[in-house]
């Protein structure tokens, strides 16, 4: 493995997991019938879970 | 009775007949490829019955479907694939007429919701649909060996 300047792990991390939590979340204003205050929300947090364990999924079948 | 309903009823009614001669007669390979069609029938089908009957709550009926019955199709070619390893389905003519229908439909209900966020929702429930459904089948047919057994 080449050793270059790599960002530090945890800012990899945490950009991964904005990543999927953006793309779910925009998935989950797509997806409901209207948009209004309580789905924002409950939709962030669900959106964040979901890219907690899809971070999880990714690891486990690239496994790094 | 309008065009939708219509449009449905003979995607239902010749989807479904497919569907049950498939699955009731012939090898299991056959079999599998049968109950992997339901999907593309059943799934174009609700879509334009959402239309027909005015209820956007049949979309995501479609968008369920869309997303559970080619991973469902994908566990059976995983657990049989030992049953499987000496005929390949494939039926690649088949596949690509219900891949057409799954576009016709979504292509038909997008124009009836016009630009806006229905639009999009019918957009991701065709892309997976298709690619879903294409996927499945190259499975079946035996197009991933190396993640194929276990």
């Amino acid at each position: 493995m080449t050793r270059r300047t790599d960002p530090r792990p945890l800012l990899r991390a945490s950009a991964e997991l904005l990543a999927w939590w953006l793309a779910l979340a925009l998935l989950w204003l797509v997806f409901v019938t209207s948009v209004d205050t309580l789905e924002r929300i409950v939709g962030a947090g669900c959106a964040a879970v979901g890219a907690v364990l899809a971070r999880a999924g990714r690891r486990a079948v690239r496994w790094r | 009775m309008n065009g939708w309903i219509l449009a449905a009823t003979l995607a239902l009614g010749g989807g479904g007949a497919a569907v049950l001669w498939g699955v009731t007669t012939g090898p299991p390979a056959r079999r599998i490829l049968a109950q992997n069609l339901a999907t593309s029938a059943v799934c174009p089908a609700l879509l334009l019955l959402s239309q027909g009957y005015g209820r956007p709550s049949y979309v995501d009926l479609a968008l369920l479907l869309a997303l559970l019955g080619p991973v469902g199709t994908l566990v059976f070619a995983r657990l049989l694939s030992d049953d499987l390893a000496g005929e390949r389905p494939s039926a690649w003519g088949l596949t690509w007429t219900a891949a057409g229908l799954g576009l016709a439909a979504v292509v038909a209900a997008c124009a009836a919701a016009g630009p806006g966020r229905a639009m999009v929702k019918l957009l991701v429930i065709g892309v997976l649909l298709i690619a879903g459904n294409v996927i499945a089948s190259r499975a079946l047919a035996g197009g991933f060996r190396r993640v194929g057994g276990g």
